[in-house]
C-alpha cells in the first residue's frame, strides 16, 4: 500500500451504500487523559488513557429522492444507527482498506441548509456508543 | 454520469425554448444570428465518493447580430432578462435535469456582454455561465 489520494471511500449506514451522496467522511477516536500526578511526578504531569470514545463526521450533497440521504436520515432522528467506513478507497475490507463499525447516535441532522446558487449540502457529526469495530476481512 | 455530448446536446435542446433563438450544442463555423452555442469550458472530477458528482462548467454564447444594429442591443436585452420567454437563464434551468442527463444545473449569470468579431464581422454577443452537476 502506498500513499493515497481520497477518491471513494465507502460508507454505508444501517446497510444502505450512501457513499454516492458523501464528499467528505472522518472517523475520530479518542481516549479520555486521566491524570496521576502525584508527589512522584517529579513536577511533571502524569496522564494515562482513561474512557475511549469516538466521533463520525460525514458531509452530504442533500437528496431528497425516495430512499435517498436525506429520506434516510429524517426517519432516523434520535436511534441508534450503524455506519461502516471502509478506509483507502476500498470497496471491501482488506488489509489496506480496512473497515471500520461504529454504532453511533443519530442526534442532529439538518434537512435544509445552503445558501442561493450554492450546491445543496449538509453536515452530520455523530457520537459512537460503544466499542468502534476495526476488520481487514 | 452522463456523455459531456448528451449534457451540451441537452443543453441545446433546453435553449430551443427561447423565442427566435437558434440553437447549436457545438459552435458551428459560420454562426448565423441570433443564435445560442454551447461550449464546454471545464470539469471538476471527485465532488462525492465514488466519481458520484462531477461539476461541470459552460458557456453559453448567444450572438445576437451585428453590433451596429439597434435590433440586436434590444434583442440582447431580453435575452439577457432573467425572466421571459425570450430569457435564455430561463431556457437552459428549463428542464433542470436535463431529462435525466444530470443531477441538477443552474445558469449562474452573464460575464461577459459585448462585441465579438467572426469572419470579419463585428457581433453583438453575451456569455452566460452555466453550472451542470453530473
Amino acid at each position: 500500500m502506498a500513499k493515497f489520494v481520497v477518491t471513494s471511500n465507502a460508507i454505508s449506514l444501517n446497510g444502505s451504500d450512501i457513499s454516492a451522496n458523501c464528499a467528505r467522511a472522518e472517523l475520530a477516536l479518542t481516549a479520555a487523559e486521566v491524570d496521576v500526578t502525584d508527589f512522584g511526578s517529579s513536577g511533571w504531569t502524569e496522564v494515562i488513557g482513561g474512557l475511549k470514545s469516538g466521533t463520525v463526521s460525514l458531509d452530504f450533497h442533500s437528496d431528497f429522492g425516495s430512499g435517498a440521504v436525506s429520506a434516510l436520515f429524517q426517519d432516523l432522528i434520535g436511534t441508534i444507527g450503524t455506519v461502516t467506513l471502509i478506509a483507502g478507497n476500498g470497496t471491501a475490507a482488506s488489509a489496506t482498506t480496512p473497515q471500520y463499525t461504529a454504532e453511533v447516535l443519530i442526534n442532529s441532522f439538518t434537512p435544509i441548509a445552503g445558501s442561493v446558487g450554492d450546491l445543496s449540502t449538509f453536515t452530520v457529526s455523530f457520537p459512537t456508543t460503544g466499542e468502534v469495530s476495526y476488520g481487514t476481512a | 454520469m452522463a456523455s459531456i455530448t448528451n449534457i451540451r446536446s441537452a443543453l441545446a435542446t433546453n435553449l430551443g425554448t427561447v423565442s427566435g433563438l437558434r440553437t447549436s450544442a457545438e459552435v458551428p463555423d459560420n454562426p448565423s444570428p441570433p443564435i445560442a452555442m454551447v461550449n464546454f469550458d471545464s470539469i471538476e472530477y471527485h465532488s462525492a465518493f465514488n466519481n458520484a458528482l462531477n461539476t461541470l462548467q459552460f458557456t453559453v454564447s448567444v450572438i445576437v447580430g451585428r453590433a451596429a444594429e439597434r435590433e440586436a442591443q434590444r434583442r440582447l436585452d431580453a435575452y439577457v432578462s432573467p425572466t421571459g420567454s425570450q430569457s435564455v437563464k430561463a431556457g437552459v434551468e428549463s428542464d433542470r435535469t436535463l431529462s435525466g442527463e444530470c443531477q441538477d444545473l443552474i445558469c449562474t449569470g452573464v460575464n461577459s456582454i459585448g462585441s465579438i468579431v467572426i469572419n470579419d464581422q463585428t457581433y453583438l454577443a453575451a456569455e452566460f455561465q452555466v453550472t451542470v452537476y453530473a
